[in-house]
């Protein structure tokens, strides 16, 4: 899932790499027949699970733990998991594997890659596993699915998924006398707390926005233009639909934060908004459920997205990365759809969840009981866990849609920045996707 | 240049000629060099044509040639055009600004006086540190409300400046960054040139009555003249081909203000922002910035040879 | 022959100290190099104080630059967790082959272009320049396919053979070569001495300040180089530095201390480095020949 720049950058840095995580076993490709096990390769990028300040990294553990519990109970194949790189390299990884014919049986990448993964050779379509009655893919969340499926091909199986709530500074909003948001506010209050919150003699904003035209960016916006009742595209996917008076309701909306009330932190590079919040100088951002953690200096709360004026809606919108596989012989193929499976079966998604606080990827694991516990693990996790019902839409899985997305980005930071109008912003990105989804 | 042969009575033979020659002597000098870096970019740049040549996507081996198709529509590419109008901006400013600075540093830092040893570490250091700290910390420096920059002009009376916030002040701020980063690495440059500049020519200079201007521009500047010429043709070619630091603090924003050619190029390629199987694309970019960098750099040279002193 | 010694050379490092009034008790270039060296330094100390800080300070507005309690963990037994010091020690050997390999080719190559006349010499020169212009990021992958072909992924050779001479060198080299006085090699030439010696006992010992800019230069790009590690190792036995400190990072870890710990053990070498080439920033004897 996105997140960060600064994140990104970070980890960019020195990027990546194919560690064995559990050493040296890196074992032969194939070669059953004689009673030794099918070896597959999993490429993951959770890092190793000691690091040497001796801080347990819970990710990599979580996964490592449930790999030696797999190949413990199978002893027909033996998983081996490699730290192949930070996730955000994890496709140009990929890529330049391919060309050596270097690729692992399972690799994990964010949803946003699936449409480009879609082209690439080998990539196996894991659609006899989704329809297996036993695997039950529909307890999936709807528009975590749709994001892994390109031109009817499932191309991966949930490995993570995330989505958009706000997060507040209670102190902020008690400060400005204002109380807290409750479940049923509107994009309105949310407004107008904003501008009561901020303050530019003790530089206080009252929201901070990602503006660096990415798709962290357009994401944002996807939310907000769909409980306004608006859609990225026309169901056909032919042309683009987001320049409605939903679209534009949705983006003034942006626009009278940043340019109107100035009650808006522009994050051109989208590297300040974590440092910012947790210093108690924003009252409120829209994130996700892995930026919870990193706020230990303020008190803050969770709550679902404002409600829009018209409709009321309050949906959100998923991320979500993927396990993707490839294939790499029918033994190894079939090796690799048997521990897909049981790596994303309920017992096995909610162990990881209460282990490492990433949100269930399975909605029957989110009873009443789990989100008790999840949250009292978690603090403030568990409305995320909640929240994932309010996911009703999935961006278009269309191999273009990335620059769908490139176009869309331009033009929110373009009002956002004052240099332009929303209709007018639209208008033109609409007829300049347009284009790109007529030439293919 | 006059090379002298020791003189041989007898007529040598034709391989004793030819091993005394100056073409086999040449070759031999040079030859592993050339044939390491030609065994490691002949076939890359041959592969990088043939890319340029086709509709293609990195990822996939379907890739039908479409001619000459990729770079017949760079001239009607809105972003290409975008990417080169900031990097001739780019590069004008960057490398008259960094050989300038550079070359007063370290004439500075070439002078005998104390605690010299750490004034030159210190002019070192940002060059050692990875482009992502000094990124991270010019987007706090050049924060337009809580940046140190403005606050600091603020005390003068100027600005708030948007700096990468501002379609305007992005790309200078990005000028002012890299020259930063990497003046260090000029400056030791430049250092190790001075070192070759004789005291007693500046000495002699002094004596007869020169000011230190007419000592600089008589005596150090045309000595400084190879070392400056590297740094011209370098600094070009690095400035042209700009990818860490957008790549790492821009991301090519706002609103592509800081987009320049290989990070456009390297969007193409590797992701599907700007459209699918574009990777072929990127290849033909590749191949005109190959093209205008190779005219470039012939011009510097045919004007740097008229203009620097060699010793021979 | 005429080779001087240079320790016996007269004035520190070669700089020059012009004889003027004293209107001030320090020489007045200081007002200039302080401020600057401080601007210059900034980074570093930012890079040093987070990597002694807690995460919660790292993430702390405005930038916190004196951490109170200083956080050692961030510095913890990384030398006594195996992988890391096999990693130091792998990027010790892939910098150290290099930096030597390329002094000895870049040496040898610049000679010949800038001494020796021979057939296709600008042809040569250019054509090595012109490998400088084509981006990396289109060459990445041919690059890796001559490597992988060359069964040299995974190994460490896989990061050393590409980059046995470097370009720059050679164009640098050459630049500085140029600037000697050409008299001291013609003399030894008519003395009967060769081409090689000549290199090595003149030229060389006149180029010391530029061979140790060049290694310092040629030791940063390879200690910090982690695109090209990324793609052509696998396996973590062969891992750089730069490659295995991304590997204490989890998905979501916003570990920026602990990234700036691995910045600044990463960077000491370089500032040690940089610190021992400054003594052969001793002026050449580039004088002695001049003179006339």
């Amino acid at each position: 899932m996105r997140r960060r720049v600064l994140v990104a950058a970070l980890l960019g840095v020195a990027l990546v790499m194919v560690a064995c995580t559990s050493g040296d076993r890196s074992g032969s490709s194939s070669g059953s027949g004689s009673g030794e096990p099918v070896t597959i390769t999993l490429w993951h990028g959770y890092g190793k699970v000691e690091s040497p300040n001796g801080q347990v990294n819970h990710e990599a553990l979580s996964l490592q733990n449930q790999i030696d519990a797999f190949n413990a109970s199978h002893p027909d194949i033996h998983v081996d998991d490699v730290f192949c790189c930070s996730n955000d390299n994890a496709l140009e990884k990929l890529t330049v594997a391919l060309q050596g014919d270097l690729q692992p049986d399972i690799t994990y990448q964010y949803g946003t890659s699936m449409a480009q993964i879609a082209t690439a050779p080998g990539v196996m379509d894991l659609a006899p596993l989704t329809q297996d009655q036993a695997y039950d893919w529909n307890d999936f969340f709807a528009g975590v699915r749709a994001a892994g499926t390109i031109d009817g091909k499932v191309l991966g199986v949930p490995a993570q998924v995330g989505n958009l709530a706000v997060i507040y500074n209670a102190d902020l909003f008690a400060a400005a006398g204002l109380d807290a948001p409750g479940p049923d506010w509107t994009w309105d209050d949310f407004v107008a707390a904003a501008k009561a919150i901020s303050d530019p003699a003790t530089q206080t904003f009252g929201m901070a926005f990602p503006a660096d035209g990415s798709e962290d960016t357009v994401w944002h916006f996807d939310a907000m233009l769909w409980e306004a009742g608006g859609d990225i595209l026309t169901q056909d996917n032919t042309h683009a639909a987001f320049n409605s008076p939903a679209g534009v309701e949705a983006l003034t909306t942006l626009q009278t934060m940043a340019v109107t009330d100035q009650s808006m932190f522009i994050d051109e590079a989208n590297s300040k908004i974590d440092a910012l919040f947790n210093a108690g100088n924003v009252g409120m951002v829209i994130s996700g459920p892995w930026a919870v953690s990193g706020y230990k200096d303020v008190n803050y709360g969770v709550q679902i997205m404002p409600g829009s004026r018209g409709t009321g809606s309050h949906q959100t919108i998923s991320g979500q990365d993927f396990w993707v596989a490839f294939d790499n012989g029918p033994e190894r193929a079939a090796a690799t759809q048997t521990f897909l499976a049981w790596l994303t079966a309920p017992e096995q998604v909610q162990q990881d969840s209460m282990e490492t606080g990433h949100l269930p990827t399975r909605s029957s694991v989110v009873t009443d009981a789990f989100v008790t516990d999840f949250n009292t693990k978690f603090p403030g996790e568990g409305l995320f866990a909640e929240n994932l019902q309010n996911v009703q839409k999935a961006r278009p899985a269309l191999t273009s849609y990335d620059q769908v997305s490139q176009i869309m980005g331009q033009a929110i930071v373009s009002v956002l920045l004052g240099q332009s109008e929303p209709q007018q912003a639209l208008d033109d990105a609409a007829a300049e996707v347009d284009q790109v989804l007529a030439g293919g | 240049m006059a090379t002298v042969a020791p003189a041989t009575p007898s007529r040598p033979s034709l391989a004793q000629r030819l091993w005394r020659s100056d073409h086999l002597a040449g070759w031999l000098f040079v030859l592993p060099a050339v044939f390491l870096v030609a065994l490691f970019s002949i076939f890359p740049i041959a592969w990088g044509f043939v890319l340029s040549l086709q509709k293609a996507s990195l990822l996939s081996p379907n890739r039908p040639f479409i001619g000459f198709d990729n770079y017949t529509k760079i001239a009607s590419d809105p972003h290409a055009i975008r990417a080169a109008k900031n990097a001739v901006v780019y590069t004008f400013l960057f490398v008259p600004s960094s050989i300038a600075i550079a070359m007063f540093l370290a004439i500075a830092l070439n002078q005998k006086i104390r605690l010299i040893r750490f004034y030159r570490l210190a002019v070192f250091i940002p060059v050692a540190v990875s482009t992502i700290a000094t990124g991270v910390m010019f987007l706090w420096v050049f924060d337009a409300t809580f940046g140190i920059a403005n606050w600091t002009l603020g005390k003068v009376g100027l600005g708030p400046f948007g700096w990468f916030n501002s379609p305007s002040g992005a790309l200078p701020s990005l000028v002012i960054m890299t020259v930063w980063g990497w003046l260090g690495f000029d400056t030791i440059i430049y250092l190790a040139a001075l070192q070759g500049v004789p005291h007693e020519l500046v000495e002699a200079a002094a004596v007869d009555g020169a000011t230190r201007w007419s000592t600089f521009r008589n005596v150090t500047l045309p000595l400084l003249g190879p070392a400056t010429l590297l740094l011209v043709v370098w600094s070009t070619i690095s400035a042209v081909q700009l990818f860490d630091e957008v790549f790492f603090v821009t991301k090519g924003g706002p609103l592509e203000h800081t987009s320049v050619p290989v990070f456009y190029i390297f969007k193409l390629a590797f992701t599907s922002s700007f459209g699918f199987s574009a990777a072929g694309y990127a290849a033909a970019l590749a191949y005109m910035l190959f093209l205008v960098l190779l005219v470039l750099t012939l011009a510097q040279f045919w004007l740097g040879n008229r203009a620097v002193h060699y010793s021979s | 022959m005429n080779v001087v010694d240079v320790a016996t050379l007269p004035g520190e490092m070669g700089m020059v100290e012009a004889p003027r009034r004293r209107w001030l008790p320090f020489s007045p270039w200081h007002l200039l190099l302080m401020p600057v060296a401080l601007v210059m330094l900034v980074p570093l100390v930012w890079v040093v104080m987070t990597s002694f800080e807690t995460l919660a300070q790292t993430q702390h507005f405005p930038p916190i630059l004196w951490p109170g309690s200083f956080q050692w963990r961030n510095y913890p037994n990384a030398f006594n967790s195996v992988p890391f010091g096999r990693w130091f020690w792998n990027t010790t050997v892939v910098t150290t082959t290099v930096v030597v390999s390329n002094l000895v080719l870049c040496s040898l190559a610049a000679y010949g272009f800038a001494r020796i006349k021979f057939f296709g010499r600008g042809v040569a020169y250019f054509f090595l320049l012109a490998t400088l212009m084509v981006p990396i990021q289109v060459v990445l992958i041919p690059t890796f396919l001559i490597v992988k072909q060359m069964h040299l992924l995974n190994t460490l050779g896989a990061l050393i053979v590409p980059n046995l001479a470097n370009v720059f060198g050679i164009f640098m080299l050459t630049q500085f070569f140029r600037t000697l006085p050409i008299e001291l090699e013609e003399a030894a030439r008519i003395d009967g001495a060769s081409r090689l010696k000549v290199l090595f006992v003149i030229v060389l010992p006149l180029s010391l300040p530029a061979l140790a800019t060049l290694a310092v230069i040629q030791f940063l790009w390879i200690w910090n180089d982690f695109l090209w590690p990324l793609v052509t190792i696998y396996k973590e036995k062969a891992f750089t530095l730069q490659l295995g400190l991304m590997s204490f990072q989890g998905s979501h870890a916003n570990d920026t201390n602990l990234l700036m710990a691995g910045n600044v053990m990463s960077m000491l070498p370089m500032l040690i480095l940089f610190i021992a080439a400054q003594r052969y920033f001793v002026r050449g004897i580039a004088t002695q020949g001049l003179k006339g």
